[in-house]
């Protein structure tokens, strides 16, 4: 009670702000990250190797309060535990009142996974954080093989820099010209098809998550003319596309892309930096072609990935979050519009696919490491992915019971002549 | 590793049905170089969590068949006073304070004040439909209030909360306590000595509050004030 201490702490930054809003137990608004190593993870190693993260990671000891106006994020004196994995995929990390961590670090064999709030940080920044913890991890567990010549994780940025909201740093204040924006956001607004299904039993997630190699992967996307990126969205647009009743295909199959801004404007943040796009397509009568497919999705994020169409969505974001107005709402009612809000964005798309990229580690822990992969909690079927070195992990997160679009998508790929191999939490 | 001869794909773990379509699969169908670690299960199995809120299902159960039967046994043997009515707002009056602290169970102090804030409308409530006696205001009101403060004080104590943690509670507990003056000054107290010591000591609590802790509630209320 005669403590002093000045506590520090930070607001949410403009992509941060819907996630506590918007967060049910149905989608808790929490990603996972893992890490497979060859070899079974040493609980208390672990623990040391985050022990050591935690000290350049400040931002992570943070817990979410509730404000009049505003949540806002209070560094506290918490240290966080590694436990063997025993909840279900993505379960609720946030609980209004509760004064807990927003993340939570555990291994479950060969694995070492991190479960993060959304509005702590996104994948980027959730992801140099478990790089830093496998590192500092295969130091302390093979540093005496190294002799000498430890490897360093050359991508480590100040300390101080993990703390910026980017979203501020690159607010310009001046409105761009609305009307190219205007334009998207009526089209936005369209109804799009809903997956349905039969809910599984406690909100529980179903993981579906196909591991193969990226080389002959990115051979398929170039065999169809384009990237990476925009063959998966387009090959999931089909296979959504595929388990449609016909009687509901007058609606567009609309996919809702993240794009990390970190690519487009300069910034080592570890906190939320992203916004998201949507690509969409309408099958209209059954037949289609996927190249067709590709080419809507393709010109889709050519015109969405300037960087002056992007600048103008980031000063309209944040003079809508700097109104008068809307700051003096209360709390509580600013959740209530972000819900409202959110459910009719969320009447706008179908599932969402997101990718993380090619992750990085230093060559000489390559030995070590399997494969990383990352999932999200899902409302509706999902996609997220990323690769490592030649593995790509491409993961589905449902709530439903179905499995017709992951079958239709996998299947493809095998039919493709890649080989696929698939691990489930069913 | 197995095999999927449908999907044609490779399954980790030991599953006896393909994850894609359901088929069931054929004997173990090794692929060149796959290891142990790969027929090991990937996911640990996580048993249903046991139902929740039995608890609080038993005691809806009750509450409403009380309300039932009491309205039931009213209808067959009237009485003058409506005695069923006040059975539903006692169990309203129950469940409203009850759901504040289960929802709320997490942050003492704002349990503390949410309590302090349905009682003053519950006593205000009651005192009204039982025919105004002015009981509420003369000794429910400025009581709670100075227990809310002492409650505060004890509790921050034994449970070693810091300061920024209960600071802006104790506040407001120590401008609720204010309140009782307008009791005297409108003269809507017939009773007036439980007010005057309520007042005299929220003066003292929040005296003590800005003279310890000014810093402290300065920089609370930057932080949860900021717009």
């Amino acid at each position: 009670m005669t403590q002093r201490k000045r506590v520090e702490w930070a607001r949410l930054d403009n992509a941060s702000k819907i996630f506590p809003a918007v967060r049910s137990s149905k989608d808790t608004k929490v990603f996972r990250l893992s890490c497979e190593l060859t070899e079974d993870v040493d609980e208390v190693l672990l623990q040391n190797a985050l022990d050591l993260t935690m000290e350049s990671f400040p931002l992570f000891r943070s817990v979410l309060r509730q404000g009049v106006f505003w949540y806002y994020l209070e560094i506290s004196d918490l240290i966080p535990t590694v436990e063997k994995e025993s909840n279900p995929i993505c379960s609720p990390i946030y609980f209004g009142d509760k004064r807990n961590l927003l993340f939570r670090i555990f291994y479950f064999h060969n694995r070492i996974s991190i479960e993060i709030f959304h509005a702590l940080t996104d994948g980027i920044g959730a992801l140099t954080f478990l790089q830093s913890l496998v590192y500092e991890y295969l130091l302390l567990k093979h540093g005496e093989e190294f002799s000498g010549a430890m490897p360093t994780l050359d991508y480590r940025s100040p300390v101080s820099s993990k703390m910026d909201d980017s979203f501020e740093k690159h607010f310009t204040g001046i409105k761009g010209p609305g009307q190219s924006i205007n334009k998207q956001t009526r089209k936005g607004s369209e109804k799009a098809y809903h997956i349905k299904g039969v809910k599984l039993d406690e909100n529980r997630t179903k993981l579906i998550e196909g591991s193969m190699s990226v080389s002959s992967l990115l051979d398929l996307s170039h065999k169809y003319n384009t990237t990476l990126t925009v063959f998966l969205a387009s090959l999931l647009l089909c296979s959504i596309h595929e388990e449609m009743a016909l009687k509901r295909r007058k609606y567009p199959v609309v996919l809702s892309v993240p794009v990390d801004l970190r690519h487009f404007f300069r910034s080592a943040t570890s906190r939320n930096f992203f916004f998201t796009m949507k690509v969409g397509y309408h099958f209209k009568n059954g037949a289609y072609d996927l190249n067709d497919v590709i080419d809507t999705v393709s010109k889709a994020f050519t015109d969405n990935l300037t960087e002056e169409y992007l600048r103008n969505r980031l000063d309209r974001l944040m003079s809508l979050e700097r109104n008068p107005f809307i700051r003096l709402i209360p709390l509580p009612l600013k959740d209530l519009f972000l819900r409202i809000a959110s459910k009719i964005k969320d009447g706008g798309i179908s599932s969402s696919i997101s990718n993380l990229g090619k992750i990085s580690m230093p060559a000489d822990l390559e030995p070590f490491i399997r494969q990383f992969s990352v999932c999200v909690s899902a409302p509706r079927p999902q996609v997220t992915m990323g690769s490592y070195k030649d593995r790509a992990v491409i993961s589905f997160t449902s709530p439903f019971r179905e499995t017709d679009i992951q079958r239709a998508f996998f299947r493809f790929l095998a039919k493709e002549g890649i080989e696929v191999e698939i691990s489930s939490n069913d | 590793m197995q095999y999927c001869n449908y999907c044609k794909i490779y399954i980790r773990g030991k599953k006896n049905k393909c994850v894609l379509c359901g088929n069931s699969i054929p004997a173990a169908h090794n692929k060149e170089g796959s290891s142990e670690d790969e027929s090991k299960e990937a996911y640990p199995a996580i048993p249903p969590s046991f139902q929740r809120h039995l608890a609080l299902r038993i005691m809806v159960f009750i509450s409403l068949t009380v309300v039932v039967i009491s309205f039931t046994a009213y209808l067959m043997f009237p009485t003058d006073i409506n005695w069923p009515l006040l059975i539903v707002y006692g169990l309203a009056s129950t469940w409203l304070s009850l759901l504040a602290i289960v929802k709320k169970r997490h942050n003492i102090p704002k349990t503390i004040i949410w309590q302090v804030v349905i009682m003053t409308l519950l006593s205000l409530f009651w005192d009204w439909q039982t025919g105004w006696m002015g009981w509420s205001v003369d000794y429910v009101i400025p009581i709670t209030y100075v227990a809310a403060m002492l409650v505060m004080y004890v509790t921050a104590r034994i449970m070693r909360l810091s300061v920024r943690d209960y600071i802006t509670y104790a506040l407001l507990d120590g401008i609720f306590g204010i309140i009782p003056v307008a009791f005297i000054l409108f003269d809507w107290a017939r009773v007036t000595f439980p007010s005057i010591i309520c007042a005299a000591s929220s003066l003292v609590f929040l005296a003590a509050i800005f003279i310890f802790h000014g810093e402290s509630i300065k920089a609370e209320l930057n932080k949860r004030m900021h717009i």
